[in-house]
């Protein structure tokens, strides 16, 4: 499932460069990365933490954290953007932990949203955007969209909200107006098809 | 909650990847991660699968001041090093008197030059990778550069299909691999020019052969500076 070092993007491996030279403590190669990366980590962050300031504070977070945990960094394990995504992501998350209120711009297929919001489905279907070579994922990132397309809309739609705005199962339910219990078993089923799916693909890829 | 249970374990490494795992179990599952490598695996291949969702996302550009404030944050302390040198200067007198009570006890050493002893770094267990795998190791090198003996302090494996790398890293640019390294037994080093243009030694985890790139892929397992 994890691509290995050897097949990743040329751009990956550079920034597999520049992190392994963070780690060694390198300032002018932090600075590098985060030329390379800042924009694309807030634009993940704002998604879920939508107040600009306070997804500045996250970002600003996120690079202090990237700094002193370079050197954990396992390329065995992940590809370098995937591991600064998941910081950014998680930091964000943390950031929602004293939400109050419901999100105020959720849109689907669904047509529930009201704004500028794009529609959120559209984003599973846009595989040939720029920084997929970052991710060096674009195989990944096409078979996980064909897998996508193949779950039952409301799982789209739920995995679509948890993963892009940061819904936890609760504020899912409530904003499908469904009983928690089905959007619970809806997130669940739709992982376990996703990952069966993924690793079929990868299968008939080898 | 029985993390043993290999079903759970990846349901609630999905769920944490997706952000549904919430509050106090969220606190709680991260909180394993670092002493449990099959929850890091499983989170892992769940990142893979799920984080170049990710990817069609627009960028932002953050406005400039984020970058000040990380400066800011991480290195405002600059000025720290010159307690470092204050210290160095209170070290200097203790053994400027050390000096004196040598020479007062007749000790002057009056023989010809001894041989240069040898340069003996400790190259130290890197505690962010302490999740990973202690391990650390003494460097001896010959003054001239060209060989350099590195012992494990502990014996210690990497691990199935993983290698210990060794790397000079110099003060600015890539560092260089100097090869792999046993961390069972000493390994002797020979080039040309080990200490030229090297500012400390780092040992990587990679992949059985070293690493692909030839740059360090692996977590940094220690790291020893250079000070001669």
């Amino acid at each position: 499932m994890v691509t290995p070092p050897q097949d990743w993007t040329e751009r990956s491996r550079e920034l597999a460069a520049v992190l392994s030279r963070v780690a060694l403590g390198d300032r002018a190669a932090f600075a590098t990365l985060y030329q390379r990366t800042s924009s694309h980590l807030l634009g993940v962050v704002l998604r879920i933490q939508k107040d600009r300031a306070q997804a500045e504070d996250v970002l600003q977070e996120v690079y202090v954290n990237v700094w002193r945990a370079a050197q954990g960094f396992d390329a065995t394990l992940s590809q370098p953007l995937t591991w600064l995504t998941s910081i950014a992501r998680n930091r964000a998350i943390d950031s929602l932990r004293r939400r109050q209120s419901e999100p105020q711009t959720v849109s689907t297929s669904a047509g529930l949203g009201d704004d500028d919001e794009h529609d959120m489905l559209q984003d599973f279907a846009s595989p040939d955007a720029g920084p997929l070579d970052l991710l060096g994922q674009a195989a990944d990132a096409r078979a996980l969209q064909a897998c996508m397309k193949a779950l039952s809309g409301e799982q789209q739609q739920s995995l679509a909200l948890a993963f892009y705005q940061g819904l936890s199962h609760a504020e899912v339910a409530d904003h499908l107006k469904q009983p928690l219990g089905t959007v619970k078993s809806w997130v669940r089923r739709a992982l376990i098809s996703l990952k069966g799916c993924l690793e079929r693909a990868h299968g008939s890829a080898a | 909650m029985d993390y043993s249970r290999p079903a759970l374990v990846d349901r609630l490494a999905a769920e944490h990847v997706l952000g549904t795992l919430r509050g106090p179990a969220r606190r709680r599952f991260e909180s394993l991660l670092p002493a449990h490598p099959a929850l890091r695996a499983a989170v892992a291949a769940w990142q893979a699968r799920l984080i170049p969702l990710s990817a069609a996302v627009t960028p932002v550009p953050p406005s400039a001041t984020v970058w000040s404030r990380v400066e800011q944050r991480l290195f405002a302390s600059a000025a720290a090093p010159l307690r470092w040198w204050l210290r160095l200067g209170l070290w200097q007198g203790v053994s400027a008197f050390a000096t004196v009570a040598a020479l007062a006890f007749g000790l002057v050493l009056s023989q010809p030059r001894p041989v240069e002893p040898p340069i003996v770094i400790v190259i130290a267990p890197n505690p962010e990778a302490a999740g990973v795998l202690q391990a650390g190791f003494a460097a001896g090198l010959t003054r001239d550069g060209r060989a350099l003996v590195l012992q494990p302090i502990h014996e210690v494996a990497p691990g199935a299909g993983r290698a210990f790398e060794l790397w000079a890293v110099p003060p600015q640019g890539a560092p260089r691999s100097l090869g792999l390294v046993s961390g069972q037994q000493p390994t002797t080093v020979q080039r040309a020019l080990l200490l030229k243009d090297t500012a400390a030694f780092a040992v990587s985890l990679e992949p059985s052969g070293g690493s692909p790139t030839g740059a360090p892929t692996g977590p940094i397992l220690s790291v020893g500076k250079l000070q001669i």
